[in-house]
């Protein structure tokens, strides 16, 4: 589904990504854990097509179609969502209007009529339970005064409404209590199927308690320096992130 | 020939009234202070000189109504209240529906001149400085139409009250004066909505508000200018509040070739309010000016000012807004805030804010933004498949509708949320 080969990408002067290969595949879920300014957020922002980032060597290639050369926008239409570190807040839209654009912005460019009044709410009133999010959130504008659990389950609740084949989360589970990371989990436990699939970046192991992985990779320096299964989280909780820096020799 | 040449001859036309001496002495004065150049201090960022044409001529009979108005404006139907309708700067009854509340007065200024000859000749021109103000003068020279709201003391208008002004073919070439006067007697409580209307071509207009906001009354005018294209236009509203009144003024305009606001208001009692609002939005060449007084005469007044501008194109805008407060008006608290976000390269916008102060127990604030659009605010609605042009206007929306949202009258907020959607090509 997603392809990531050899990519390389700076701001600025900084290098940020030095080689990263990656291969997701459909009905998968992939964990990236790493030490803080080792490159895991400049990923999602490559993969989701913000325009701070240069991208000087490689591609990715999302169910065949190199995206780098595709919007932001496009690449969402096309199926991808990106789950913010840190949610914006838009004081005078609503979370519902928002949903309503965004969703049929998606319809439009599979060529279907925009949702009706009536179906919309009803999806809205499904999917939101999933994350255990009140109704009045919904009216009110995008995550503003929204606390932190609060903001991330509305992440996954727009995840939800836009049904998207590849879902990057970026550090979702930051700042998160533990009901709230409970809550945000069942609700991405409930999303998985066969034909969709997640890139979970996390600093931390606990969160894939809840979402389990099938892969854990290791993230350092740009590049992805070990993979493995779940247990390469546990392994990594326990050891903290140093032995790795010895053993890729940095 | 401009329209000044002529000017006593189109005066000799001008109906002999219980006015003609007040319209004498504005004439007078008008001719000292003719119409300013950019040189003016007042006019430094709107010539407005050289955007009347040569062409341009007085409404000489003040009668020039035709009803072609009908059926082509926009006369608010889905919202309940009181309709007065102005076809060319001329009351078109046939277009209105008058009020049937007792105490409630609302028409035309020209027809009920002779029923309330005491009332108007107490208030008429009493709020307006036609000693200084060029367009002040010229307007109470020659505007013989305009709305007379008169809402008796302590009596509450069950329905707003709407001043339709349309602009038609029938207009072209004139530079039409109107004048409204709106009096709230101690204890009344009244909405207005003033739209202003160009259906067709170029247009000109000079028109003239004067508000009297009686002790512990409440006055919410709220000022239109939504389908304003190739219109240019001064538009002075001069309010009296009294102590203990609340006035709230909003403008909103969504297009305008020159668009001149003048919002004058005078806190004349003790414990007065005043909120002034607006919102504007400029595109192509347009041009839009929000000139702001407000003149703190006593003490103890608040008064709140939120001007937000959204300039696209080449369009400039211009917000000059002036808190006096003068050494007796201890305890004033007076707060503005101008913002502007430009939505092109080309765009651009003057901001003056002044504060004048000369009492010493006051708090004064004010604070002048100017930016773009928020680029993280961008990227969130881009990640979730909006397009870029819609997820710009979707955040200039956010920006602008906040004026709208502080408006009383949810039918008219809902019809202004979908006019400012239409004009930013969104739907939701």
């Amino acid at each position: 589904m997603l392809h990531i080969k050899n990519l390389h990408a700076r701001v600025g002067d900084k290098e940020i990504l030095k080689g990263l290969t990656l291969d997701i595949n459909p009905g998968e879920v992939h964990a990236i854990m790493g030490p803080n300014g080792t490159g895991k957020s400049t990923l999602a922002s490559i993969i989701a097509g913000k325009a701070d980032y240069e991208v000087t060597e490689g591609e990715i290639l999302f169910r065949g179609q190199n995206i780098l050369e595709l919007s932001a926008d496009e690449r969402a239409r096309e199926g991808i969502f990106l789950a913010f570190q840190y949610p914006v807040e838009i004081p005078g839209v609503s979370t519902t209007n928002f949903m309503k654009a965004a969703l049929n912005a998606k319809r439009k460019h599979q060529g279907l009529e925009p949702i009706t009044a009536k179906d919309f709410l009803k999806l809205m009133n499904e999917k939101r339970q999933l994350v255990e999010l009140d109704k009045s959130y919904l009216s009110r504008s995008i995550n503003e005064g929204f606390s932190g659990g609060e903001k991330k389950r509305n992440e996954i609740f727009q995840m939800a409404m836009l049904e998207p084949l590849f879902s990057v989360m970026d550090e979702t589970d930051s700042g998160l209590d533990i009901d709230a990371l409970r809550i945000v989990a069942e609700g991405v436990n409930n999303l998985r199927n066969k034909d969709n699939a997640f890139l979970v970046i996390t600093h931390y192991q606990r969160l894939l308690n809840y979402i389990v992985p099938d892969f854990v990779h290791v993230m350092y320096d740009g590049r992805i320096v070990k993979t493995g299964d779940k247990n390469l989280a546990l392994q990594m909780e326990e050891k903290g992130y140093d032995w790795i820096k010895e053993e890729v020799g940095a | 020939m401009a329209f000044t040449d002529n000017i006593d001859s189109s005066f000799a036309a001008v109906e002999k009234d219980l006015l003609t001496a007040e319209r004498e002495a504005a004439l007078a004065s008008f001719k000292v202070l003719g119409v300013p150049s950019g040189r003016h201090e007042e006019w430094r960022y709107t010539n407005i000189k050289t955007k009347l044409p040569e062409s341009l001529r007085l409404l000489d009979n003040g009668r020039q109504t035709t009803d072609d108005g009908k059926g082509k404006f926009n006369s608010f139907e889905n919202i309940e209240g009181t309709k007065l309708v102005f076809v060319n700067g001329s009351y078109a009854p046939a277009l209105s529906s008058a009020s049937a509340q007792d105490g409630v007065v609302a028409g035309s200024l020209r027809e009920l001149r002779g029923a309330y000859a005491d009332v108007i000749t107490k208030h008429f021109n009493k709020a307006t400085d036609t000693a200084n103000e060029n367009f002040a003068a010229l307007n109470t020279a020659f505007a013989q139409d305009g709305a007379l709201i008169y809402v008796k003391r302590n009596v509450k208008a069950t329905l707003p009250v709407f001043i339709i002004h349309v602009y038609d073919a029938a207009a072209a070439d004139v530079f039409t004066q109107t004048r409204n006067l709106v009096i709230a007697e101690s204890g009344a409580e009244v909405d207005i909505v003033e739209d202003f209307q160009n259906t067709e071509g170029e247009k000109f207009y000079n028109h003239v508000s004067e508000v009297f906001v009686g002790e512990n009354a409440e006055v919410n005018y709220v000022t239109l200018q939504l389908d304003n294209k190739n219109t240019t236009s001064v538009n002075s509203i001069d309010a009296r509040v009294a102590q203990d009144a609340r006035y709230h003024i909003t403008t909103l305009t969504m297009e305008g070739k020159l668009v001149r606001n003048n919002v004058n208001a005078y806190m004349d009692g003790k414990g007065a309010l005043a909120t002034l609002n607006g919102l504007y939005l400029g595109t192509e060449n347009n041009h839009i000016d929000s000139h702001i007084l407000v003149d703190h005469r006593v003490p103890h007044c608040d008064s709140n000012q939120v001007y937000k501008g959204v300039l696209d194109g080449e369009s400039t805008g211009v917000f000059n807004g002036k808190i006096f407060v003068r050494k007796d008006a201890q305890k004033t608290n007076a707060f503005q805030s101008s913002k502007a976000i430009l939505l092109s390269d080309e765009a651009s916008v003057n901001s003056k804010p002044q504060l004048e102060i000369y009492a010493d127990d006051v708090k004064c604030s004010h604070g002048a933004a100017i930016g773009q659009i928020n680029k993280n605010e961008l990227f969130y609605l881009l990640a979730r498949g909006i397009d870029e042009a819609t997820a710009r206007g979707i955040l200039t929306y956010a920006y602008g509708s906040s004026i709208i949202a502080a408006l009383p009258m949810e039918a008219l907020r809902e019809h202004l949320y979908t006019r400012l959607k239409e004009r930013l090509n969104i739907t939701f």
